[in-house]
């Protein structure tokens, strides 16, 4: 986790739909492109020796797939699944080439959104501290803040990382 | 970084290093023997380094390409010349790709390389015999020798079919737009593969054709010549030279007019290609007419093409003279439809002219596997309707009959699935009577290679990856196994070795047999070279088979060359381990003076293995049953903890070490002490080692897939498969169970619970 960025950071995310989801108070967005399908949580086979992170595999139509608890990911508190939770498969380009699947837990998928350049502004600063490299952008919907994550990037690297989580007015975990 | 974006996928340009250094290993002077794949490698490198990259890089390829080309161009037989510059060569590359973005690392870029660098392809026509105005009448005659290159001309020829059409269609495209450079290289590309395949089976007419017109669209690659209807003429009558050619082949690989010669008139073709090069007018070249059927059969011996064509333009009709002419090949044994025509050899009353191969479709693999993931998926499915109890609690004769038919006709469907990837194991046996030849000519040594069940089918994926180790077992039994002829007849054998090459299923898998009736393994010299490479302990008593597999020790056969049980530098651990790549074992028996064998056991295929579903608490782990050595339930008292090396457990008088699965994996397990669980001992290479597990669940074929990038830096897991209930098994590597040290804790990470 290198934080060589520059002071200011310019927007990456593009106008455009994205998925929004929950992580307990905090709201995420991810690009629709990105996104293969929603399941239900389903059955995950514990892979052993690995990261808290990273659940299992499960088996989505014949296709093995990781899947990965973003809670655990963003270090934010686990809590316990509940019927709302669900498993976002994402389709991210591998660097040795092709793509792969991966799935994503979240607290609960919220809606899809369009979102206009106007809606979305750079990540602020945050002394370098936490990465933003893994943030595209803020969005400001409905009064509500959501972080629009570069899933790519957040899928691609190993270890857990953190996620600034004070961008909104009401923080915390539950 | 810059590095890496430039040598676009460095892993790739790593792993054809890798795999021309393999080829190098078995270039002999004199020989061509590894020529093509070379060839192809190099081909492939190129299309790699395609853009900006290293200039030590760009400039090594140009190098080979050089030396490869000479080599093509010329006899076509590696020299003691070229071979040192090839390791060289070989080398210095692997630095370059090593080496870091600021060049440091890579050696200085040897003197004696620019010598050849200053020939170029285009320059060394040399072997190209100077066309003065000669009439057709010395057009070059393409003679095949079908009793020795009978498979390789099978290759060639389906191979060239393909380019052929390749060329044609590039032609097409050309026409409508001449600039496109994709299209003019991938002409260039089929002109070049033309080249190097008649290169090797010594069709020089077709060799010289394919050069000249390949260098004739280097220049329109590299923007020397613009291309124009000429010489789209031109490349247009090349290639249908060489469709005659091809046809006449095929037509003798039917057993018509075996062994006649072939004439093709080229020379017009080349003399107005070379023309065209030095940017001349050329004489007008007309395309010829769809070939006509491609022999004329039972002319009269000693018929040249008809002298009075006009040397102006090509001529048409290929002539294939009779059999009558041709010096008398000795018929083999080892080839019998170049003697007589098998029925299904004989000459076809019809056929499609230019594709007498018909009835196959070419198909990307990865659709086939995509197809067989599926039915593997429809099995399950069916199967997970036909367990559902709701299902099940229906009476209704019925729907059981239909559910019966369902089960039937999926698994008949994943049967048909399978076979789809099946291939006979005939191909990979017959490059093996070349290399028999050859070597055997080279050591004056008298072999007979026999075949047996050359039919029986395997993955696709197994027998292109066998070649390799065969080829090794193969030189290894030709060099060290069969004696010379004297040496034979003193002993009271027939002065000619036999060396058995036999394929069968077996256990559900295959088995392929490598015997030799040569002088055999010597016990004693194997174990004293053992202990003098400390690769065994004095005190240590070892059976006959453990001493012979000595010899699959790296470092076994890495010897000065002068013991003849070492190789060529490539040991029999390369064998070994390849065997092992494919999931399957190799054995040796041995008699001292009567001869050895090589049992290699191989799985049907990569995509299934059979597999011990095992359980360790909740969880259920694979391992691959042919890992299995024995499994059962420990006896208080067969366990015992030995200082420094941890629990192992003793079974008939064997300590093997143990690792308690549940533990090493950080999982819960139930089985606490040993005889409350059961003891799997699974085996790799010469290494055992016992893994206690709660209990076994049952056997079952699964599918493999892989895991992806998620998990591709642990070694642990092999991959994953479908259980029969939906939910994913994770298949056990035991390679790294098996070496894992048994006194290391395991430095687990305790998953939290399991997750529903």
């Amino acid at each position: 986790m290198t934080s060589t960025s520059p002071t200011s950071n310019p927007s990456l995310a593009k106008a455009g739909r994205y998925l929004t989801f929950s992580l307990g108070a905090e709201s995420y967005g991810l690009p629709v492109l990105n996104v293969r399908e929603i399941i239900r949580l389903c059955p995950i086979t514990p892979v052993p020796r690995m990261p808290e992170h990273i659940k299992g595999v499960i088996n989505l139509r014949g296709t093995v797939i990781a899947v990965l608890d973003l809670r655990a990911k963003f270090q934010l508190a686990a809590v316990a699944y509940s019927e709302r939770t669900c498993i976002i498969v994402v389709q991210i380009p591998i660097p040795s080439g092709g793509r792969t699947l991966m799935g994503a837990i979240v607290d609960a998928v919220e809606e899809v959104v369009q979102l206009n350049e106007a809606d979305i502004e750079a990540t602020p600063n945050f002394g370098g501290s936490p990465d933003t490299q893994f943030i595209l952008g803020l969005a400001t919907l409905r009064g509500g803040v959501k972080t629009l994550l570069n899933i790519e990037k957040i899928f691609l690297e190993d270890g857990p990382i953190t996620i600034p989580q004070n961008l909104m007015p009401e923080k915390g975990t539950n | 970084m810059e590095k890496k974006s430039a040598l676009g996928n460095s892993l790739k340009a790593a792993e054809l290093l890798a795999k021309i250094g393999e080829e190098l290993a078995f270039v002999l002077p004199e020989q061509d023997a590894g020529l093509l794949p070379i060839n192809r490698f190099v081909m492939d490198l190129e299309e790699l380094a395609a853009g900006n990259v290293p200039s030590g890089w760009a400039a090594g390829l140009k190098a080979a390409r050089g030396w490869l080309d000479q080599v093509l161009d010329g006899e076509g037989k590696f020299t003691v010349e070229n071979i040192c510059h090839f390791n060289e060569w070989h080398a210095y590359m692997s630095c370059v790709l090593d080496a870091g973005p600021g060049g440091e690392g890579i050696p200085p870029w040897p003197a004696a390389w620019n010598h050849n660098l200053s020939v170029p392809t285009k320059t060394s026509p040399a072997t190209v015999p100077t066309a003065k105005a000669a009439p057709a009448a010395d057009e070059p005659a393409i003679r095949l020798n079908l009793a020795d290159d009978l498979e390789m001309l099978r290759e060639f020829h389906s191979e060239s079919v393909e380019l052929l059409q390749n060329i044609e269609q590039g032609v097409l495209v050309l026409e409508t737009n001449p600039a496109d450079a994709t299209t003019i290289n991938s002409i260039f590309r089929a002109f070049h593969t033309f080249k190097g395949g008649a290169g090797i089976l010594h069709l020089d007419a077709m060799r010289d054709l394919a050069h000249e017109l390949e260098s004739l669209l280097d220049s329109v690659r590299s923007s020397e010549l613009r291309i124009t209807s000429e010489i789209i003429s031109l490349i247009l009558a090349g290639a249908d030279a060489l469709t005659q050619i091809t046809n006449a082949i095929s037509d003798q690989l039917q057993g018509v007019n075996p062994g006649a010669a072939i004439v093709v008139p080229t020379r017009q073709i080349i003399r107005s290609a070379k023309a065209a090069l030095r940017g001349e007018p050329t004489s007008s070249v007309t395309p010829l007419p769809p070939p006509a059927p491609a022999t004329v059969p039972s002319q009269p011996a000693n018929v040249q093409p008809p002298p009075a064509q006009p040397p102006a333009t090509v001529m048409v009709a290929p002539v294939t003279q009779p059999t009558g002419r041709t010096e008398p090949e000795k018929p083999s044994k080892l080839t019998p439809s170049a003697k007589s025509p098998t029925p299904e050899n004989e000459p076809p009353r019809e056929r499609t002219v230019g594709n007498p191969v018909a009835g196959f479709v070419k198909l990307d693999t990865a659709k086939l596997d995509s197809l067989v993931d599926l039915v593997g998926e429809l099995v399950i499915a069916q199967s997970m309707v036909v367990q559902n109890p709701d299902v099940q609690n229906i009476n209704s004769l019925q729907l059981a009959r239909h559910l019966r038919q369902l089960s039937r006709i999926t698994t008949d469907l994943q049967r048909n699935a399978m076979s789809l990837r099946m291939v006979p194991i005939r191909g990979a046996f017959h490059k093996m009577t070349r290399l028999v030849r050859d070597l055997s000519a080279q050591q004056q040594k008298q072999v007979h290679l026999v075949f047996e069940g050359e039919e029986t089918e395997l993955d696709r994926n197994i027998v292109e990856k066998l070649g390799d180790p065969l080829i090794h077992m193969i030189r290894n039994s030709v060099d060290h196994g069969i004696e010379s002829p004297a040496e034979r007849t003193a002993q009271g054998k027939s002065p000619q070795g036999t060396i058995r090459l036999s394929a069968s299923h077996q256990r559900g898998g295959i088995v392929i047999r490598i015997s030799d009736d040569g002088r055999g393994l010597n016990r004693d010299r194997i174990h004293t070279k053992g202990l003098e490479r400390g690769l065994v302990k004095a005190e240590a008593e070892l059976s006959e088979s453990e001493i012979f597999s000595l010899i699959f020790l790296p470092g076994f056969s890495t010897a000065e060359k002068v013991s003849d049980l070492s190789g060529r530098g490539v040991g029999m651990d390369v064998v070994r381990r390849n065997i092992e790549n494919l999931r399957g074992k190799i054995e040796i028996q041995s008699v001292l003076g009567q001869g050895t064998t090589f049992t290699i056991l191989l799985p049907l295929t990569l995509a299934i293995i059979d597999g011990m579903l095992v359980g360790i608490g909740s969880d259920r782990y694979i391992i691959p049953t042919l890992s299995i050595r024995e499994s059962f339930r420990p006896r208080p008292g067969m366990v015992t903890m030995i200082q420094g090396r941890g629990e192992v457990v003793s079974v008939r008088g064997r300590q093997t070490p143990l690792l308690r699965l549940g533990h090493h994996l950080g999982r819960p397990s139930k089985a606490v002490n040993p005889e409350d669980g059961i003891i799997v001992v699974v085996e790799s290479g010469d290494a055992a080692r016992g893994l206690l597990v709660d209990e076994l669940i049952g056997k079952q074929e699964v599918v493999i897939k892989s895991l992806g990038q998620t998990f591709q830096n642990q070694n642990l897991l092999a991959g994953s498969a479908v259980l029969g209930d939906g939910w994913v098994g994770l298949i056990l590597d035991v390679d790294t169970l098996v070496k894992m040290p048994s006194h290391q804790k395991p430095t687990a990470t305790p998953n939290t619970k399991a997750n529903l």
